[in-house]
């Protein structure tokens, strides 16, 4: 039978009952749409965490001394010439910065503070979240600029401000304790607090000048795009013989579990939507095939095979289906435009930074989710008629018309 | 249609007979429509257990385990975290706090920021004085001890593994710790590191020392005087009532503030994972509604002759209605049924044995997120009774929509429908 025709009957099938079709469609999409909206803002959420991650200090790879993870310190070092540059043929490097960070004690005279001193080159610090945090005073000149930024939040500790001297105390090269005074520059306003209250930063030459050691303890390297990683990770494996060359992904464990966790609750999701959605689907299509024993019995007996008799079940349903996905996905994509720059969740600010996000919850509809949800919805609706199509092949003939 | 004579109405004890048997004339479509009803019953019931299990670790580990289901201080403090802010006349507010109902236990911390050094290495960290019998009712941290034992006497310090590390002293090792005193004096302490603990929290290992609290005091020029006190209620669930009640009738300036004021991420990461929830679900249901309102749909549409029949021999359509309803209501009583049979059993096995989350998750546990290892599922009224009524209400509506369409009927016209 010509698939046309096969078409067309399917059509006109489903328009001999708007109401229940109708009524089925409404459910595919208030399925489709919640599904393409909720993948959406897990999306956002994921490379919110995943850029937050990254931003914090931490870049795509770092390169750093064994041990200095257990033990971070500036005896956990290494040596490279200041103006390093990757080598040539790195595919998609956004930047990278060489800093030393040891631990250290902070003072004011008003409070005492445990800390992360960090020397960066500020020109380098592109790939940070240094660069675009709002900065009130100064950001620091140079590498050897010998005066620090602190977080807005430690100031408030530390009842200090711009343009006040801060004492710090950290270990030197030689493992003897080293203090010196350095006066505030700047202070930044990050998105967490925890961060505010943890990282301050000076020239890095400045910071190498007070531990006596012209060292860094690690270097961070952006990318522009994550798949480029792995060819990234094994140059620098390479050319960093004795040192650790460590992903996100393992420097952020915390990060990076939710990140795959994410991708599982995108596809949970929608198998849960469907699943809700194949009972009336199979009700919906059974229900036409039984009402229509008598007119499939004669079609049969005038010669329609079996087959036809399937894909005509078959088409209903995708026909159906088709309608259902095209209209659920245009009013979760409407959605999601409503939505405009994201939801907001200040409401629960802590809870939510909590796990890395922002406040600011935008929703990222990526097209291979949108094609994904509408594949795998137009799959449900094949998979959802076979039983009903099977049913109508073993009606037979004789007996169908006598009914 | 009438038991001895009585009019068949919908309060007739014959409907509910007649509204079974019509279930069965399509019963491939009854179980579709309870299988449904089943799915989301089923499902919603087994992920809000599993919730509602998830919380209760989570908060149970957030405040059982160091912070205490309500925390006390003073509301200076509290804003602005300085030394010089402690509670005054620590010891017997302490009994006398324990004295009021509902509050368990009471423990009192001071909490100084120093230099911890050894020999010539030196690390920040928050010195934590402690009255070790009081915090041993009161939290589980102090439990806890990979190696060697907690500090009991004063002279004695236990630290966490990371600062060991960094200091590089093991247990029986000297430290020194400096700070800055009450009045603004050097404040100095020498201990033996007694215990080192491992609790897999990053802020714990790498920054704590526990040390007797009238150490800590005398050290830092502080008499009988507190940062913290930290108590447990005999139920978390009134954790917000009782810190009601105590703030009635407290020293001026101190505030007691249940675990959810004091600890706002989790109550409020909770929060936001709750409301996620309920949009899912809420979807679910409605998805499902919708498929119930097609099957009365076809239902109506395919009994038109008989409802035309009953109206012709005088049945009211509110009573045709009133037995849809009592249809609805079973395909309602067969879908629970369904659910309890299958995801009744996930749920209970679940809340019995809880289930491992892997190794992806074990990782989150130690990070501050405070998720145990191993997850169970809780059981309780709300649990299992939300979302069967919820669906309840969904399945009588849903049939009710279609239905109201029998008013218009006119007996006639519906017997002749084909």
């Amino acid at each position: 039978m010509p698939i046309k025709l096969l078409l067309q009957m399917s059509v006109r099938n489903i328009l001999r009952h708007r109401r229940r079709n109708g009524m089925m469609l409404a459910a595919v999409v208030v399925a489709v749409a919640a599904v393409v909206m909720m993948n959406s803002l897990i999306r956002g959420m994921q490379q919110d965490m995943a850029d937050a991650a990254v931003e914090n200090l931490v870049g795509h790879v770092k390169v750093l001394a064994p041990g200095y993870r257990d033990d971070p310190g500036i005896q956990k070092n290494f040596e490279l010439a200041s103006d390093w540059r990757p080598p040539e043929g790195v595919p998609e490097v956004a930047g990278w910065a060489l800093r030393v960070r040891v631990p250290a004690v902070i003072m004011s005279e008003r409070g005492t503070r445990g800390i992360q001193f960090v020397g960066v080159n500020p020109r380098q610090e592109g790939i940070s979240f240094l660069s675009s945090a709002h900065m009130a005073g100064d950001s620091l000149k140079d590498a050897s600029d010998g005066r620090i930024i602190i977080g807005q939040a430690l100031a408030e500790q530390l009842e200090t401000g711009l343009g006040r001297r801060l004492v710090i105390i950290t270990q030197g090269a030689d493992g003897l304790n080293r203090e010196a005074g350095f006066r505030i520059a700047g202070l930044y306003d990050a998105d967490g607090e925890g961060m505010e209250k943890f990282f301050v930063f000076t020239g890095v030459n400045a910071l190498q000048k007070m531990v006596g050691a012209e060292v860094f303890t690690e270097l961070s390297i952006r990318l522009h795009r994550e798949p480029a990683l792995f060819a990234l990770k094994e140059t620098l494996v390479e050319l960093f013989t004795g040192l650790e060359v460590l992903d996100w992904r393992e420097l952020e464990p915390q990060a990076a579990a939710m990140f795959i966790f994410a991708d599982a609750a995108v596809l949970i999701w929608f198998f849960v939507m469907m699943g809700a959605l194949v009972f009336g689907l199979v009700n919906t299509l059974i229900t036409s095939v039984m009402e229509r024993i008598r007119e499939l019995g004669m079609l049969r007996a005038v010669g329609m095979r079996p087959r036809s008799v399937v894909a005509q079940v078959v088409i209903e349903s995708s026909v159906l289906m088709l309608i259902g996905v095209a209209a659920g996905v245009a009013l979760g994509l409407a959605g999601i435009f409503a939505m405009g720059d994201g939801l907001d969740l200040s409401l629960w600010s802590e809870g939510v930074e909590s796990f890395g996000m922002r406040t600011l919850l935008r929703p990222v509809p990526l097209v291979d989710d949108v094609l994904r949800i509408a594949l795998l919805s137009l799959g449900l609706g094949v998979v959802a008629s076979l039983y009903p199509a099977w049913r109508a092949i073993k009606i037979k003939p004789l007996e169908a018309l006598r009914r | 249609m009438a038991a001895g004579g009585a009019p068949a109405d919908s309060a007739s004890p014959l409907m509910p007979a007649i509204a079974w048997r019509n279930l069965w004339r399509n019963r491939r479509r009854t179980w579709l429509s309870a299988g449904a009803v089943a799915f989301a019953v089923g499902l919603t019931g087994f992920a809000m257990a599993m919730q509602a299990g998830m919380y209760g670790t989570q908060i149970d580990s957030a405040t059982a385990f160091f912070a205490g289901h309500v925390q006390l201080k003073r509301q200076d403090y509290i804003d602005r975290s300085r030394f010089e802010h402690v509670i005054g006349g620590v010891t017997p507010l302490v009994r006398e706090l324990e004295s009021r109902p509902g509050v368990a236990s009471v423990a009192p911390r001071v909490e100084a920021f120093a230099l911890a050094s050894a020999d010539d290495r030196s690390f920040g960290a928050q010195v934590l004085g402690v009255d070790l019998e009081r915090e041993r009712r009161t939290v589980r941290f102090f439990n806890r001890v990979a190696e060697g034992r907690m500090a009991e006497q004063p002279g004695e310090v236990a630290i966490g593994s990371a600062l060991a590390r960094n200091l590089s002293v093991g247990v029986g090792g000297e430290v020194v710790v400096l700070g800055a005193g009450k009045e603004g004096g050097v404040a100095a302490m020498a201990a033996t590191v007694t215990g080192i603990f491992n609790t897999g929290m990053a802020d714990f290992d790498r920054s704590l020392m526990v040390a007797p609290i009238v150490a800590v005091q005398d050290a830092f020029g502080l008499g009988d005087e507190a940062h913290t006190l930290v108590a447990r209620i005999a139920d978390v669930d009134d954790a917000g009532e009782v810190a009601a009640a105590l703030n009635a009738d407290l020293p001026p300036g101190v505030v007691a503030r249940s675990w959810q004021a004091a600890l706002p991420e989790i109550s409020q990461a909770i929060e936001v994972d709750a409301l996620g929830g309920v949009l899912v679900y809420a979807i679910i249901m409605l998805v499902v509604a919708f498929s119930v309102v097609n099957t009365f749909i076809m239902t109506i549409f395919e009994r038109t002759q008989e409802f035309g029949m009953l109206r012709a021999i005088g049945m009211r359509p509110g009573t045709i209605m009133g037995m849809l309803q009592i249809e609805a209501f079973f395909i309602w009583l067969l879908g629970i049924g369904l659910a309890l049979a299958v995801a009744g059993p996930a749920i209970f096995w679940l809340s019995e044995y809880g289930f491992h989350l892997g190794e992806a998750m074990s990782e989150l546990a130690g990070q501050g997120l405070f998720l145990p290892d191993r997850l169970h599922a809780k059981v309780n009224a709300l649990v299992l009774l939300t979302s069967p009524l919820i669906m309840l209400a969904g399945v009588q509506i849903a049939a009710l929509i279609p239905s109201l369409r029998i008013r218009r009927l006119r007996a006639i016209v519906a017997i002749r429908a084909e």
